[in-house]
């Protein structure tokens, strides 16, 4: 991991310009946020929307103008787009398959200061209710600008989390590869398999290293696309790995947790699960580094859980 | 004005329309009479008259489109689709069926020449204002026209959608409201008043003109109309009649949502048809 910083949302503001140029049908609709995308709207005034404080005509808007052959891009809190737009989402979207890319920005903890209102902890699940929608929650910047170009390559709906301003730990580099429904494996180890996705990445990066610290040998899969899962991946490495620690900023009902659940229940029912998120409660306000530690969902938090988890059928020679 | 056999040729198609959202609800066992004899003859002065559009080409870039907002009026927009020529008559009879392309509300995935799905109510003006904006945006003369419904105007969607038109002086488009002063649970006015319409609408910049929503010349005249306003967009309030044509069914709010058994089908066509 490198000390540069950087946040997912200015990533994405600089992809955005450049798909901008690429794709001269990519149209912006904002709900009184259009300064998510950055200089897109200085540069292509006439492509830019904003229908004010008004999520649901958001999404109504995104339809008809994909409906006559653009493709737009809306964003709004991911709450405000996940949950209160929803069913504009299914009806107006998700049914038809309309090429609209959705972003929800500030996920996670990433402005838990903002209270419960805006602390997206059920976004995923909401949206993975509803079939035909892509879901994307990078890790970090290099991979949400990774992710913003490769939306558009891809035609349909896709929902993209994105967290708040705060510039976030660059974990990626130049060569680092996304490609939609590719789970990355970050970190090789045969004692427990880490999957997680967004901000949880870097958290489950560090708890990597207090286990290995300990001579645990974790392996680390950074699961970027909750849906398609790369349900590949997963089998390939719990044929040899029994242990699968997910670790999530989101509720664990219906998000990244409930997907390797469905798969490893139906597939791998001899593998031993622990789901690590919120535990089906709500956010509180607070900094995102003090809800982390709230809900035992920071780096230390994390390898303690899985010490604890390997434990009784932990073989390592350690101990 | 209207050359006389213009307006028999509308008026027989009119009633055409009426008998086929009569059997086709008969058949099915199920749907919404009332409101769709409301708003046949605003759908029957567009889609035979007014719009530029090709059955053949259903998804031509320069047609006009029409997104009907109140879904549920979905046996009339099938019955002017088939008439058309969208896709054979015969289709209608398979309404509400399992794998039939005539789902219970508009699916345009399903229907050649549905432009818009809808069926929960106070989206279509959102999707509508998305078309016109795209139209604007490449210089189309395109025209984009929806219909909602008055009970539909207690969605506050439908506010922010309007508030986004005149914004956008959607000049190019065009809403028509099927005002039949009923919707299921009683008259609009007891139930959660939408009153009054017109000045609800002005007051959020639109053009908006008064009609009876069946009379053809009155229909045409206030399209033709819109188009010509420039800045802004247009809303028709077409004062109509629920269950329009079948006396029985006329005001009664009881058939919004159920469908004739075959006698009482029978009783309708007789009337209907005169």
């Amino acid at each position: 991991m490198s000390e540069i910083k950087k946040s997912t949302r200015t990533s994405f503001a600089e992809a955005i310009v450049e798909v901008g140029n690429e794709y001269k049908d990519v149209v912006t609709v904002a709900a009184d946020s259009a300064s998510r995308y950055g200089d897109f709207v200085k540069k292509f005034p006439e492509r830019c929307f904003n229908v004010g404080i008004a999520e649901q005509t958001m999404i109504g808007v995104a339809a008809g103008l994909a409906l006559c052959g653009k493709i737009p891009v809306v964003t709004s809190y991911a709450n405000f787009l996940a949950f209160r737009a929803i069913e504009q989402v299914r009806v107006d979207i998700a049914t038809a398959g309309l090429d609209v890319k959705m972003v929800g920005t500030d996920t996670g903890f990433s402005s838990a200061w903002l209270g419960f209102t805006h602390l997206a902890l059920e976004d995923v699940a909401a949206v993975r209710s509803i079939p035909n929608i892509v879901i994307i929650d990078p890790a970090d910047a290099t991979e949400a600008y990774l992710a913003t170009k490769a939306m558009f390559e891809y035609k349909g709906p896709v929902y993209m989390r994105l967290r708040g301003r705060k510039d976030e730990p660059v974990l990626f580099g130049k060569d680092y590869v996304f490609e939609i429904g590719k789970g990355n494996v970050l970190r090789e180890g045969k004692d427990v398999l880490i999957i997680s996705s967004g901000s949880a990445v870097y958290e489950s990066l560090i708890a990597w290293e207090i286990l290995r610290q300990k001579g645990i040998s974790a392996a680390v899969v950074n699961m970027a696309t909750i849906r398609p899962l790369d349900e590949a991946l997963l089998l390939e490495i719990t044929s040899s790995v029994q242990s699968v620690v997910t670790v999530e900023h989101h509720n664990v009902t219906g998000g990244l947790g409930s997907a390797v659940a469905e798969l490893l229940a139906e597939k791998r029912p001899d593998v031993k699960l622990l789901r690590m998120g919120v535990k089906d409660t709500f956010g509180t306000a607070g900094s995102e580094e003090m809800l982390k530690a709230y809900f035992g969902l920071d780096g230390n938090a994390i390898a303690e859980r899985i010490k604890s988890f390997l434990k009784n059928d932990y073989k390592s020679e350690v101990n | 004005m209207l050359k006389k056999e213009e307006l028999v040729y509308l008026q027989e198609m009119a009633k055409k329309i009426r008998c086929h959202i009569i059997e086709m609800t008969a058949v099915a066992g199920s749907g919404h009479p009332g409101g769709s004899l409301s708003c046949t003859d605003i759908l029957v002065a567009l889609y035979f008259r007014e719009m530029r559009i090709d059955p053949h080409n259903p998804v031509w870039e320069d047609r006009d489109r029409f997104v009907l907002s109140k879904g549920h009026a979905a046996p009339a927009l099938y019955a002017v689709l088939a008439e058309k020529g969208y896709f054979p008559i015969e289709e209608l009879k398979t309404l509400r069926k399992t794998g039939s392309m005539l789902q219970g509300h508009p699916d345009m995935k399903k229907t050649p020449g549905v432009d818009m799905t809808t069926g929960s109510l106070g989206q279509g003006l959102s999707a509508a204002n998305g078309m016109a904006i795209a139209g604007k945006l490449d210089g189309k003369d395109y025209r984009v026209y929806v219909l909602l419904g008055d009970g539909e105007l207690e969605e506050g969607q439908v506010w922010e959608a309007a508030m986004a038109a005149a914004h956008y002086k959607l000049d190019n488009l065009t809403a028509f409201v099927d005002h039949n002063g009923l919707q299921i649970d009683g008259p609009i006015t007891d139930v959660m008043s939408p009153e009054i319409i017109e000045e609800k609408f002005k007051a959020f910049g639109w053009h908006v003109i008064d009609i009876n929503g069946h009379d053809f010349e009155e229909i045409i005249n206030a399209i033709e109309q819109a188009k010509k306003m420039k800045g802004k967009p247009t809303v028709i309030v077409a004062n109509t009649v629920k269950g329009k044509g079948v006396p029985y069914m006329e005001n009664e709010v009881d058939w919004h949502g159920k469908a004739p058994t075959q006698e009482q089908a029978q009783e309708a066509l007789k009337a209907l048809r005169g």
